[in-house]
């Protein structure tokens, strides 16, 4: 249990501010509070204006992913007292994740610090403005080719090509993947981890007919070829989808063709 | 600003977004209202499956299964009270329904034989639900976001429904709150479908998502369109102690047990026959039980207990149980029972709506969740809500493909006005000073309604819980907010979802006092019986005049006979 009333770090800001800026509340814990939890709590008993997205609460949905203690999760999936139990924070790559013009400090024994997603344009307080993710998730063109016309029934797949196909279908497009990945920090044009992994579970689908053209989409300097194997992709993955192997062996694919 | 679209669809799950590739399919010009990003809506979260007579897994000596016994049991599991045309519609659609789905891109679990998987689930006579692992939501979800991406179909993303416009009897439109910008649209279309799912939020301990508020009822009801058998409220048996995060039927349908404090599978004296796989009324009552007579752990919650089949089934039958489990109640279902409890689940009742999915108002339709057509009576089979959402979403798409094409725009005057007292109430809500506390009177409505109108319901309690319902929408007007923003203002959404909240919350208290009578998910100490002379029939709330009227229609039967309810 924790002995002290644990704090929450908040990155606050809305257009009206010049800076952006942190509000530390104290919360009152209970066994198994989340990060979601805990700012709900915020918003109910101190500052109904902090704003952050929330909707299924048992992280399936992808919709409350932010950046706490410097690693892109989802808040719903985070408890808070794991959080401050883990002295040290696991870290990614890009250690200076940060939404802050300067280091921004806190104390991971009592605090958590909570962030909007990096790499995307903050509108208010947690929330940040995906139009861009999704931009990129639309140009690889995301819906499903069938081989041949429908068939009566279903078309037949073997179980083994569909727990293949699973690892990459249950991305939920949270976004933490995009936020942790160094390149896309780098280069905004990269279309990221996100993207290439749902162009990776088309191109695998059995189902499509045989052909490169899903493997061509990505075959574009911001597409499988910007990725530099950090892997903070998979890292940070609340639902252990790997995109780094998604984009390794598209990549080996090109190559064997080339 | 107006928007104008020949159909305006509000809700992006899977009955929103099934209806909208069917309206573009038909060459018309139809548009998705969202509070959420469509992927956010809470069918993404449905686990265990969706139920289609394929027949790919025999039943018991080698039986195969037919849409005749799915609707049986779908009538049974319903404890009578469905209508059985449209259950019947319903059960024959399902095969083609789960294949369109293949068809699209979906990723079903598949047999060896490398057809659609099904699996036991409660209140089936045969191993009847499709599913995709224990995430059939997600995916099914997914495949239908895709086709809108691939066919540009425009969602107005982060959109709060304000009001329904009714015009000279006829809905030619709605208002909708900007929630990033705050500001009110106006949205002008020659037909409104409500796809806008359940109302489980008005309970405290409930696996919807936390944005199920039932805006689309309860703006249904203040535009005059009536509700339907409100008091039907279910109550899954195993939600994860503490959050109440569902564990799907899927994880009995795979063989998981329930066990009481005494180490005793308690459901044998139950239901002797089904044992764990009962309807869900049934096993929740029974918990209910064992938990009021102190066979259950302090805090009240029981043991589902899936140990026994063994690491391999349950990393590839229920994967996202096991990380439900770890990651909300730090146990590992492989090596520890997982403590569950029953909570809110479903609104088998919502807008009374016909065969087509009209409502009383021409121009408003309703389907899936926020609907009442019934195919779930007084009680829902697992695996039946799922396909009742694509199902409905494509026919009710198709009557009002049928029905617009005789309607044309008309005026944008009402909507403008619309949107001036919309604009008006907010300022009003956003200008108040000083007041109650909005998130005081939530609680209050949540514990409320759990207490009396929960699992057991008595005469008594349920009043003295309807005062208290009543007392707090009578605080609504005096509360007031710290946020007087208009840009992205969640304490304003919140507000307005409470305003719905309160009203469907007298609606089921109503419905259900003016039941003396148990029947499926409604059971009264009172009165244990089910009485179907007195009470084989539909209850109908409607408003006017601020008051709530209770009414009746009867029941469509046909195909089946009534018979008690026995597992």
């Amino acid at each position: 249990m924790i002995k002290v009333n644990p704090k929450i770090k908040v990155y606050r800001f809305n257009h009206e501010m010049e800076f952006p800026h942190y509000d530390t509340f104290e919360v009152e814990p209970h066994p198994g509070m989340t990060v979601l939890g805990a700012l709900f709590q915020i918003q109910e008993k101190y500052d109904d204006s902090l704003a952050f997205r929330y909707s299924c609460r048992g992280a399936v949905c992808g919709t409350c992913a932010m950046l706490i203690n410097k690693v892109p999760r989802l808040a719903c999936r985070s408890q808070v007292e794991d959080l401050l139990k883990d002295k040290v924070p696991e870290t990614v790559t890009d250690e200076d994740i940060s939404r802050a013009d300067e280091d921004i400090s806190w104390n991971p024994e009592e605090e958590v610090l909570v962030e909007p997603l990096p790499h995307l344009p903050v509108i208010r307080d947690l929330v940040v403005d995906m139009d861009l993710f999704f931009q990129y998730y639309r140009l690889v063109e995301p819906t499903f080719r069938p081989a041949g016309p429908d068939p009566e029934k279903e078309r037949l797949m073997d179980p083994g090509a569909v727990k293949e196909l699973g690892v990459y279908a249950n991305c939920i497009l949270c976004g933490a993947c995009h936020a942790a990945c160094p390149v896309v920090g780098e280069n905004p044009e990269y279309l990221g981890p996100a993207a290439l992994a749902k162009l990776y579970r088309f191109y695998i689908d059995p189902r499509e007919e045989e052909g490169d053209s899903r493997l061509e989409k990505g075959d574009i300097l911001n597409g499988w070829w910007a990725c530099e194997s950090y892997g903070d992709c998979y890292r940070v993955c609340p639902r252990n989808v790997p995109p780094i192997v998604a984009i390794r062996q598209a990549i080996n694919q090109l190559n064997k063709r080339k | 600003m107006i928007h104008h679209h020949d159909v305006i669809i509000i809700g992006g799950g899977l009955t929103g977004l099934r209806a909208a590739l069917q309206i573009k399919d038909a060459g018309l010009d139809g548009a998705v209202i969202s509070k959420v990003h469509p992927l956010r809506s809470h069918s993404v979260a449905a686990q265990g499956g969706m139920n289609a007579s394929l027949g790919n897994v025999e039943g018991e000596g080698g039986v195969k299964d037919s849409w005749k016994n799915h609707a049986y049991d779908t009538v049974k599991g319903s404890d009578y009270l469905a209508d059985q045309d449209a259950v019947e519609l319903m059960c024959r659609e399902a095969p083609r329904t789960v294949i369109e789905l293949e068809h699209m891109g979906t990723v079903w679990s598949r047999l060896e034989n490398g057809k659609i998987a099904q699996r036991p689930f409660g209140g089936a006579g045969f191993p009847r639900t499709c599913y995709a692992a224990d995430r059939t939501g997600h995916n099914a979800l997914h495949t239908l976001y895709e086709n809108m991406v691939g066919r540009e179909i425009p969602v107005y993303e982060e959109f709060y429904l304000t009001s329904l416009v009714i015009d000279e009897g006829r809905c030619v439109g709605c208002t909708a709150l900007d929630i990033m910008t705050g500001e009110v649209h106006g949205f002008q279309a020659r037909a409104v479908l409500l796809a806008t799912g359940g109302f489980g939020r008005i309970y405290d301990r409930s696996t919807n998502a936390l944005i199920n508020t039932g805006e689309g009822a309860s703006l249904a009801l203040e535009a005059g369109a009536q509700l339907k058998d409100m008091e039907f409220v279910q109550f899954h048996p195993t939600t994860l102690y503490g959050t109440n995060i569902l564990i799907t039927e899927g994880a009995r349908g795979e063989g998981g047990i329930l066990l009481n404090k005494d180490g005793k599978r308690f459901m044998e004296g139950y239901a002797p026959r089904t044992r764990d796989l009962a309807a869900r009324d049934v096993i929740s009552r029974a918990m209910g039980q064992e938990i009021a007579e102190g066979r259950a752990y302090p805090g009240g919650y029981l043991y589902l207990d899936l140990r026994h089949l063994g690491p391999d089934k349950i990393r590839e039958r229920l994967p996202g149980i096991r990380q439900i489990a770890m990651d909300f109640a730090g146990v590992d279902p492989i090596e520890e029972k997982i403590p569950v409890q029953p909570g809110q689940h479903y609104s088998m009742g919502g807008v009374d709506v016909g065969m087509g999915g009209a409502t009383s108002i021409p121009g408003l339709y309703a389907a899936g969740e926020c609907a009442c057509i019934s195919v779930h009576g007084a009680n829902r089979l697992g695996g039946n809500s799922l396909l009742e959402t694509v199902v409905f979403g494509r026919l009710v798409a198709d009557k009002i493909i049928e029905d617009v094409s005789s309607i044309n725009f008309t005026e944008e005057g009402p909507i403008k006005t619309a949107m001036i007292n919309m604009d008006i109430k907010i300022g009003d809500i956003l200008g108040r000073e000083e007041g109650e506390n909005l998130f005081q009177i939530r609680e209050a409505m949540t514990r409320t309604m759990s207490q009396g109108f929960g699992i057991l319901r008595e005469k008594q309690e349920m009043q003295e819980s309807l005062q208290e319902i009543k007392k707090l929408q009578k605080q609504l007007p005096r509360v007031s907010l710290q946020n007087s923003k208009r840009e992205l203002n969640q304490a304003l959404v919140r507000f307005l979802e409470l305003e719905g909240m309160l009203l469907l919350s007298e609606a089921v208290a109503r419905s259900a006092i003016a039941r003396e009578e148990s029947r499926g998910s409604h059971f009264r100490t009172d009165y244990p019986e089910r009485d179907d002379v007195k009470f084989l029939k539909h209850t109908l709330i409607d408003l006017k005049d601020d008051e709530m009227r209770v009414s009746y229609k009867p029941v469509k039967l046909g195909m089946f006979e009534l018979e008690e309810r026995v597992y």
